[in-house]
Order: C-alpha cells, then sequence, then structure tokens
C-alpha cells in the first residue's frame, strides 16, 4: 500500500528533478515528468483501498491527510487530465525556453491539486490552495512581458481568495478550537449564527474565485489566454474544479442544515446562472479562440454551481458529471487550440480558417468538444444537461431554469464560432503549409474526445463514483443505471435506444449518399463556390467572420454595456487617484512630520477624555 | 434476444409516411401560395418531382467530407425526432421509441441537424452560407426562449417531462392543453412561426439577398437529401405539437386534420408578411412571446 | 408522354419524367428580356403550372436562361455559372440576340451566335419574346428532355476544345478553373 505522502512527495519531486534535470540532461526532463505522473495515476487508482488517514504534526498544527469518495472523484479527474496534459506538452513545449521553471510550476500545482483534495484539516488545505495559486501564477506570466499585467490581475483576486478562506479559517478556530475537517463538520453548528454565516460567505468567495463565479471572474479570460496550452487544459479543466470542490463541502458540509442555507442556496443558484448567461455574452462576442473558451469556461462552471446550490440529489449528480464532462471537454478544447496555435502561432480567429483539411484530427476533437459543450445527444454532455433541466424543474426553479437554458442556447452561437472560423470556411494561402499537429498531442486529444462518446452512452460509469461521492456530501441518493437516467416524476430517458438510433440512421444515411453517384462526385475547393460568375483569385479574402453575429449583437443592444471589469478598473483609477492626494501628505520634509507629530499629540490631549476616558 | 417485430415495422415505415405526407404538405402549401397570389400553382406532386429530380441528378460537387456529412446530420436529426414522438395515440405501431425520451431531450436533438448542417455549410466556404448561418442560429436564441417558456409552463402544470404522459392527460376534447393552458400555446405558436422558418421570420434562406443562404453550395443528391430532411422534420414538428396541444390524434384522418390546420398557421402567416430582419425578429419573439410564456408559468404558480 | 427512346428502363423514365416537370430555372439577367421573365413567373402566365421555379445558385439550377445580348465582359461570368451547374444541365438562348446578335449584329463587343459559346438547347425567337413564347420554349426543352434529346451537358463535355478555342477568341485575359467533370 502506498500512501498520499508518497503521491505528494513524489509529483514535488519530479517537479524539483525536472528543473534540476532541464539545466544538466534536459532528455530526461520529459521523461520524469510523465513517469511521475502515471506513477502518481496508479497510486490514486489504488487509494480507496487505505483505510487509514495519515496523521502527523508540525508545530502546533495537526496534519491529516485521507481519502473520501468524493476527493477520489476529484484526485481522479486530475491524475488523468495532467497525464494528457503532460504529454502534449512534451510535443508542444518542446524548443520553447525556460522549460525547466515550465515544468517545475506544472508538477507543482499538480501536487498542490492532491493535497488540496486530500487534505482532512483546514490549514493543510490552505497551504496547498497557496502553491496552486502561486504556481498557476508562475505559470500566467509565463509566456511573454505582456502577461505580467494580466498576472497581477490574477494574482490580486487570487489574494483577495486567499484572505477570504484565511479569514474564515481564523474564524472557524476560534469558534471550535479545531481545524480538523471531521471536527467542524460535526461541531459547525454550535458555532453563534453571525460567525457561520461568515465563514460560509467568506469560503464560498474564497472558493468561487478560483472556480470563476460572477463577479470575481475577470480574471480568468486573459490569465487562460496567456497560460500555455498544456497548462491551460489543466487550468480550466481540473484547477477550476478544486473551487467547485471547497463549494461542494462548504455547502453541504457547513451551511446544510443551518437556518440561512435556503437563502445561501438561492442566491448562489442565481449567480450561477448569471455567470452562465453573461459569459456565454461575453464569449459570443470574443475574437480570440482562448478567451471564447475561457468565457465559456466559466458559464459552464456557472451552471455546476447552479446545479450544486439547488441541492437535490439529482441536481448534485447533475454537477458533478458535468464537472467531470468540463474537464474533460474543455482539455480537448484548449489542447486541440493549442495544435493550431502549435501550427499557425495564432489564436486570433480571425486570422486562421479553414484549417478542417489541414488538421483533420484536430478538428474531430474540436468537433466532438463543441458537441459535448452543447449537450447534444451521443455524447456526454447531454447527460449532464438533462439531468440539470430536470432537478432544476422538479425543484420549482421554473425561472432559474428559463436562465439557464437561454445560456445554454446562446452556446451554441458561440460554440458554432469557434469551430467555424478555425477549421471550416475559406481555405487561405496563409495556412497552405500548415501540417496535421504531431503524434503525441494527437494521440491525447483523441483518447479524450473517444472518451466523451463512452460517458455519453455509459454515464453510468462516472455515476458509479458520483454516487459515492453523494454518499460522503450527505446520504444523497438516486437511481441511475449504466445508461438509463430517471428524473423525479418517473420519466426516464434511454441513453442506448438513443444512440442506436442516431447511430443507425446516421450510418444508414451516410451509406446511401456516398453510395449514390459515387463516381460522379468530385472534390472541388472552397474557392469554387457561387460568386455571381466571378473567378475569385487567391488573395481575394471571402471568409465571412469578423462581426460574425452583429445581428445578434444588434439585437441585445445595450445589455452587455455595463461590465464588471470595468467597475474594476474605474475603482483601481479612483483608488489610483485618492492615493495620488494622499501623496501629498508624506513631503518628505522634516519639519512637516514635526508638525504632523504635534498634531497627534494635541488631538491627543484635547479628546484624550473621549478616547481613553481619563483627562491628560 | 428477441426481436419486437412490431417496433421494426413501425421504425422502418414511419419515416415513410412522414416523407409522404411531409412533401404532400409541401405541394399543397405551394398550392395555395399561388391561390393567394391569384395563380394556378404547380401540381399536388410537384415537390414529388423535385426531390426525385434533385436525386437523378448526374453529378455532384463536395467541399470536403464535413459538407459531405451535412445532409447526413439533417436526416438523422428529423427521423430521431419523429421516432421519440408517438404519432398516434395509443398505437403500438406508431409509438416507436417514444418511451426512452422526453421533451427535453427532444429540445435537444431537435438541433443536432441544425448544428451537423451549420457545420457542413461552413466548409463551403461560401460567404452567403455563412451569413445565413449566423443569422440561423442567432434567430434560434429568439425563439428557443418562448418555446421552452411553454414546454416549462406545461411540465409544471402536468408534472411531467414525457409526452406519453402528456397525451394520457388530453384524454377528452376539454381537456386539451391548448384549452386547459391557452396562455402557453400561444407563446409556444408563436415561437413555432419562427421554427417554421416562412416570412416573415425566413431571413436564413432570404433568396434575395444571400443566396438561399445555407443550402446555396447543395446541388444534386446533398439538396435533395436535405429537402427529404426538411419534409420529415415538418411533419414531426407538426406532430410535436398536436400531442403537446390538441390532444394527439387516435388515426390517420384526424391527424392529417390537426396538423394541418396547426400547418397552415405559420403558412398563412408567411403569404402575406414582408420579412424581418434578424435583430427584429430575434426582439419579436423576446417581446410578446416571452412575455405570454412568462405569464403562463406564472398561472401556473399560482394555481398550484 | 413520349419515353426516352434509348433506354427504356423504369428508372429512366421516371427519372426524365421528374427532370421534365421540375425546372429550376437561373436567370442570367443582364440582358433587355430580363424583363419578360417576372411576367411569365408572376400570375398572369404562371410558369409555376408548368414546374419551373427561380434557383438561387447554379449548383441547385437546371437551366440556364440567357436573357438577350452577351457583352464579351459577361460572357465569362455566363462560362463559369454554366460550368458550375450540375449536370444534366441545359440552356435556353432568349431572344434574337442569342441567335444572330439581333440588332447588335455589328456591335465590336457583343457575341453574335450563343452556339459558339455554349450548348444551347432551345432558342426563344423574337426581340423580345413574350411570356407566351417564353412559356412555348420551356415546353420544348420538356419535349426533348423526355425524348431524351436535351443533352447539351454531354456535347459540351466533348466538343470541350473546340468550345474553348471559340471562348478564348473572343475572351482575351482567360483566368478560369478548368472545366473537370
Amino acid at each position: 500500500m502506498i500512501s498520499i505522502p508518497v503521491l505528494l512527495l513524489l509529483i514535488f519531486a519530479a517537479g524539483l528533478l525536472a528543473f534540476i534535470a532541464h539545466h544538466t540532461i534536459p532528455v530526461l526532463r520529459d521523461a520524469i515528468v510523465i513517469i511521475a505522473i502515471t506513477i502518481a495515476g496508479y497510486i490514486v487508482w489504488q487509494l480507496p483501498g487505505q483505510t487509514s488517514n495519515v496523521n502527523f504534526s508540525i508545530g502546533m498544527f495537526a496534519i491529516n491527510w485521507g481519502v473520501t469518495e468524493y476527493s477520489q472523484l476529484f484526485g481522479l479527474l486530475i491524475a488523468v487530465l495532467s497525464f494528457f496534459a503532460l504529454i502534449y506538452s512534451s510535443a508542444f513545449m518542446a524548443n520553447k525556453e525556460r522549460l525547466g521553471y515550465f515544468y517545475m510550476n506544472f508538477m507543482f500545482s499538480i501536487g498542490a491539486m492532491f493535497g488540496i483534495v486530500y487534505s482532512q484539516d483546514l490549514i493543510s488545505l490552505f497551504f496547498f490552495w497557496e502553491i496552486m495559486t502561486w504556481s498557476s501564477f508562475m505559470l500566467t506570466i509565463y509566456c511573454c512581458e505582456e502577461a505580467q499585467s494580466v498576472g497581477l490581475k490574477y494574482f490580486i483576486f487570487s489574494a483577495i481568495g486567499a484572505y477570504s478562506i484565511l479569514t474564515a479559517i481564523v474564524i472557524i478556530y476560534s469558534g471550535l478550537g479545531s481545524l480538523q475537517l471531521a471536527n467542524i463538520f460535526a461541531n459547525f453548528g454550535t458555532m453563534s449564527i453571525a460567525a457561520k454565516l461568515a465563514v460560509v460567505i467568506l469560503l464560498i468567495t474564497g472558493f468561487g474565485v478560483k472556480s470563476a463565479m460572477m463577479p470575481l471572474h475577470v480574471w480568468a479570460p486573459d490569465a487562460y489566454k496567456m497560460s500555455p496550452a498544456p497548462y491551460t487544459a489543466i487550468f480550466s479543466g481540473a484547477l477550476s474544479k478544486m473551487g467547485i470542490f471547497g463549494i461542494g463541502l462548504v455547502l453541504f458540509k457547513l451551511a446544510a442544515g443551518q437556518g440561512f442555507y435556503p437563502y445561501v442556496q438561492e442566491i448562489l443558484a442565481w449567480i450561477g446562472a448569471l455567470t452562465a448567461l453573461f459569459s456565454t455574452f461575453y464569449a459570443i462576442f470574443q475574437t480570440d479562440a482562448k478567451k471564447l473558451l475561457a468565457y465559456s469556461s466559466i458559464g459552464q462552471l456557472g451552471y455546476i454551481i447552479t446545479g450544486l446550490a439547488i441541492g437535490t440529489p439529482l441536481s448534485i449528480t447533475a454537477a458533478l458529471f458535468l464537472t467531470i464532462m468540463h474537464g474533460i471537454f474543455k482539455s480537448m478544447l484548449f489542447l486541440s487550440v493549442g495544435a493550431v496555435y502549435y501550427r499557425t502561432g495564432t489564436t486570433n480567429m480571425n486570422e486562421v480558417s479553414g484549417l478542417i483539411r489541414k488538421m483533420p484530427y484536430t478538428f474531430f476533437t474540436a468537433l466532438f468538444g463543441i458537441i459535448t459543450v452543447a449537450g447534444i445527444p451521443p455524447l456526454g454532455g447531454f447527460a449532464g444537461k438533462w439531468m440539470l433541466y430536470e432537478s432544476l424543474i422538479q425543484s420549482n426553479h421554473y425561472f432559474l431554469v428559463i436562465v439557464i437554458f437561454f445560456a445554454s442556447t446562446a452556446a451554441f452561437l458561440y460554440l458554432y464560432r469557434f469551430i467555424f472560423s478555425m477549421f471550416l470556411g475559406q481555405e487561405e494561402k496563409e495556412t497552405e503549409n500548415v501540417k496535421e499537429a504531431p503524434l503525441r498531442m494527437i494521440v491525447p486529444m483523441l483518447i479524450l474526445a473517444v472518451s466523451t462518446l463512452v460517458f455519453g452512452v455509459f454515464p453510468g460509469l462516472l455515476l458509479k463514483p458520483i454516487s459515492g461521492a453523494m454518499g460522503y456530501l450527505g446520504n444523497f441518493q438516486h437511481a441511475w443505471e449504466t445508461s438509463v437516467l430517471f428524473n423525479n416524476w418517473g420519466s426516464e430517458i434511454d441513453l442506448n435506444t438513443i444512440v442506436t438510433s442516431i447511430g443507425g440512421v446516421f450510418i444508414i444515411a451516410w451509406i446511401l449518399i456516398t453510395v449514390k453517384g459515387y463516381r460522379k462526385n468530385r472534390y472541388v475547393t472552397t474557392k469554387d463556390i457561387h460568386t455571381s460568375g466571378e473567378v475569385p483569385t487567391g488573395n481575394e479574402n471571402l471568409t465571412y467572420a469578423i462581426d460574425f453575429y452583429k445581428p445578434f449583437e444588434r439585437a441585445l443592444g445595450s445589455v452587455l454595456k455595463p461590465s464588471v471589469d470595468k467597475l474594476y478598473n474605474y475603482t483601481g483609477k479612483l483608488l489610483e487617484d485618492s492615493f495620488e492626494h494622499l501623496r501629498y501628505v508624506y513631503t518628505g520634509n522634516g519639519q512637516t512630520y514635526a508638525m504632523y507629530v504635534m498634531g497627534f499629540l494635541l488631538i491627543l490631549f484635547l479628546f484624550s477624555e473621549l478616547i481613553f476616558g481619563v483627562a491628560l | 434476444m428477441d426481436i419486437n417485430w412490431l417496433k421494426v415495422l413501425g421504425i422502418i415505415i414511419t419515416p415513410i409516411i412522414a416523407f409522404i405526407v411531409g412533401v404532400a404538405y409541401g405541394g399543397i402549401v405551394r398550392n395555395i401560395t399561388a391561390r393567394v397570389q391569384n395563380r394556378f400553382g404547380p401540381p399536388v406532386v410537384q415537390n414529388f418531382w423535385d426531390i426525385i429530380k434533385l436525386y437523378s441528378k448526374k453529378t455532384t460537387v463536395s467541399h470536403g467530407w464535413m459538407h459531405h456529412l451535412a445532409p447526413v446530420f439533417a436526416i438523422t436529426a428529423s427521423v430521431t425526432t419523429l421516432y421519440f414522438i408517438p404519432v398516434l395515440r395509443d398505437s403500438k405501431l406508431f409509438a416507436n421509441l417514444s418511451f426512452s425520451g422526453d421533451l427535453i431531450f427532444l429540445l435537444y436533438i431537435m438541433v443536432f441537424g441544425s448544428l451537423g448542417m451549420a457545420l457542413g455549410v461552413g466548409q463551403s466556404g461560401n460567404p452567403n452560407a455563412a451569413i445565413g448561418v449566423s443569422r440561423g442560429l442567432s434567430m434560434m436564441v429568439g425563439y428557443e426562449i418562448p418555446f421552452v417558456l411553454a414546454l416549462v409552463a406545461i411540465m409544471i402544470q402536468f408534472h411531467t417531462t414525457s409526452l406519453n404522459d402528456l397525451l394520457a392527460v388530453q384524454d377528452k376534447f376539454t381537456n386539451w392543453i391548448i384549452f386547459q393552458s391557452p396562455i402557453a400555446f400561444i407563446a409556444a405558436i408563436l415561437a413555432f412561426l419562427g421554427m417554421m422558418g416562412y416570412a416573415p421570420f425566413d431571413v436564413v434562406i432570404a433568396p434575395a439577398e444571400i443566396a438561399s443562404g445555407p443550402p446555396s453550395e447543395f446541388g444534386g443528391k446533398y439538396l435533395g437529401l436535405m429537402q427529404t430532411s426538411r419534409s420529415i422534420f415538418t411533419f414531426a414538428k407538426l406532430v410535436l405539437f398536436t400531442d403537446i396541444f390538441l390532444g394527439g390524434a387516435g388515426d390517420f384522418g384526424t391527424l392529417i386534420v390537426k396538423t394541418f390546420l396547426l400547418y397552415m398557421i405559420p403558412v398563412l402567416t408567411g403569404i402575406v408578411n414582408p420579412r424581418f430582419r434578424t435583430e427584429q425578429a430575434i426582439r419579436f419573439f423576446w417581446k410578446w412571446p416571452t412575455v405570454f410564456g412568462v405569464i403562463a408559468i406564472l398561472a401556473v404558480v399560482m394555481k398550484g | 408522354m413520349t419515353y426516352d427512346k434509348n433506354s427504356k428502363k423504369i428508372v429512366d423514365i421516371i427519372q426524365n419524367f421528374a427532370r421534365k416537370h421540375s425546372l429550376w430555372i437561373l436567370a442570367y439577367g443582364t440582358g433587355c428580356g430580363a424583363i419578360e421573365v417576372p411576367p411569365t413567373m408572376t400570375s398572369r402566365y404562371d410558369g409555376e403550372r408548368f414546374g419551373l421555379r427561380g434557383a438561387a445558385t447554379p449548383r441547385q439550377a437546371d437551366v440556364l436562361l440567357i436573357t438577350g445580348y452577351l457583352a464579351t465582359k459577361t460572357l465569362k461570368r455566363v462560362i463559369r455559372t454554366y460550368e458550375q451547374m450540375q449536370s444534366p444541365k441545359y440552356v435556353i438562348g432568349f431572344g434574337s440576340c442569342t441567335i444572330n446578335g439581333g440588332m447588335y449584329w455589328d456591335s465590336y463587343n457583343t457575341i453574335k451566335a450563343l452556339d459558339r459559346y455554349l450548348p444551347v438547347d432551345v432558342y426563344i425567337n423574337g426581340c423580345m419574346p413574350r411570356p407566351e413564347s417564353v412559356i412555348s420554349g420551356f415546353i420544348k426543352l420538356q419535349q426533348l428532355i423526355s425524348e431524351g434529346k436535351a443533352n447539351g451537358a454531354e456535347k459540351y463535355q466533348k466538343n470541350l476544345e473546340w468550345y474553348r478555342e471559340n471562348q478564348k477568341k473572343v475572351i482575351h485575359n482567360w483566368k478560369m478553373p478548368d472545366y473537370n467533370w
């Protein structure tokens, strides 16, 4: 039996070794991290066999690491995604600079995530949380000079989150005298109502930063854009799930059963839904593929938060299912954008087009990705979306379901735009020599893509660990079968039948249309289109990609005008201006300072009775 | 494994019936349009000749495999949608797969075809086609909102998401949902106008503006398959609306009457109307139909 | 109903019947004759009775309707459009100008006989032809189709070199993709 300390030690040591290896024997660098993550995957896999927790103490703090079914769900997600992302990055990051730095921080954030999910006390949780923040910050600013301001924004928000968590920890410690999760969960009800409410709000704020909950999301689009693609996959796929992990714990282990719980649920559900709605709107009008996916990621996390907040067994199942699926499909999408970037050097959707014939496998991944995000039946997203809608309708959240549905339908717009402007459309001269990405990048993407189909047909494969996790969260039970889903009103959907039907009709129609006139069917280029008889020359731009959704923008009108980002910028500027005035106080002149001291003493003297209770 | 031969038979003949009825409806609609415009119009079977002609074109061009697959996506969505709708009440033969899915599934499978088509159209590289797709997807966001509002109102009123249960509720004439929740019907039928794509919501294919938009690069067998799919899909949507609001139909005569009357709403609206711009259409759907949808939900909440 | 003389197969009969009764027109309307197309299609004469219908793009169309004179500049576009259409496809020359140049018989920049550049199946005489004669032209085309004689596309393919030679004589800046059926 190998346990958690070995796992953490392995990952962190591998990070350090990769750093050293990069400066001495660069060949070993990729091998070290991949071998380490493979072994780590095996350790995570056999962890549930572990019965006893790991206890030791550092100074006055008792450290406690252990495995629950809930943390195991997230642990496996991290392990799988990290494995694929590291294989991908061995090709993607080849010939880049400062790889030692890159791999060290990469491994540190993976290790930190493992640490977070397997911590059973708040001190080690906070410790790993900070390591995760630091290493992800380091990778956000890895790429270039421009990333520095982005990194600063990310860091400020992370600091807000960290201080909220720290404050909550202090309140808990002063109230309960213990930082063990088990103690806290058991005795949380004994604290005063104000303290309880403060803890819940502070913790949700802290975790909400990482899961990019509105209005704390403004760091995410830029940070996702600036980090290197393999890390973005982890950033959005796994790291943002740490926020979900925390919110789940807070909601069901702390807040549940308290007097204010229904209000917290309701408010959080609406925050999630509005996050989904507005980030979808913003995603529609992005021109950068990674920023588009970042907003999409924020929106998907909004669904998950809503699902968790509703708190019925079906909705929690839906939320956890979507958590796993989002990890998979958002990694796929970021990896495919990374592949495009690797070959063309840009992620701007207005600059590349028509890559489908050049990069068919990348297109295939992106296609499966968008179908899953859209929640269209044969693939995995559908089961999650279906459960979410059913749970919302059946728990009397009628208008919430409309908002969620609105966001989900509007998501088709940006998904189509994403795949259209990069892979479809006119094949341009600039991309003539583009080739398919190397095998080490293709294989991880394809495996993830196929897994969405598997989970789409057999959601039960995921529902088994999820129901275990729900049992840990508070004895939630929801019936399921390997490929049949039930709602609370006795309806069911049989995914086997659905997939058979879709697949059968699809294949029959495919054969028919291919066989019919096969010899007389010929391929023409994208320049051979109806252009009113005109023959387009090679450099004529026929791509329709800029301002793709202008009509929709006009229809929305001024809904998009108020932006949280601008509000923050305005606040920042206001503070800066006020500090500018404050600067005049510090003149640097000794006489002025002496006068301040005199004035202070004078005030003390005059109001001493008011302040100290005795006259001086 | 024992095979349910009745089910297999239903699965084979349902699309054929839907095809025949759908295409015939297309011909009748062209006739009615002609009569309104003081013309004779083509024979009723005209659309059959059109489709046969398209299939018997000797040559076709494709712009790649996604373009090749686009009509396949469309017909998959149409036929699957049809399979998950009970065509006749209490009929074992025509129930098909309707017990394996529900309304939310139908909402999603219905956009499967649009997305597949949009992908194929995208690969053709025709800017007009891309403009059409952009308009189509934007409009979809418009009309889906009142439609979902209406459906949610009905779902919470009858505590079910299954079409078969909704059919069971409407056991007699006075229990039809159109009478039980008329406001939801108004919202849904306004959304239906957008769904069918007749004027004033025909900005997607607007032949005079963007050269028929999405299908502009499709010819021969591809266009033929798309027309087939469109006919089947039209019939499927009509049956869906009949099942939800008009109490379904016990036999084909009733079904034809109900679906035909329902079909005349968008058709007759279309004949006498000019065309909305995209943003006007979206705003239209977000105004009155949405208000009706919200009222429908509120009415149910107040009552229950 | 007249059958295809060359083939007795029932499939061909049905196909030809369908082709005959469903003619989607791509009207190349730069000539003055284009003004006669709307009356043909609207309620006075109602071309839709015969299965005629407008098509938006060459990919969908069956009949290319050349409505009048063709300048050498527009000829290039017409050829391109014709080549983009899907076989079987038909060309109708509309008005005197397409037959012998009509009133432009001595113009320096119009072509005289359309037949030298594209395989015309049916000519409609007149300057300009009335809707009645347009409809009679279409009925003539339908007869040719059902007899299997409207095979302009095959003629064009067979004699492509001759057509290309003629086309290149009047179009000097020839920058066109190859015709590759």
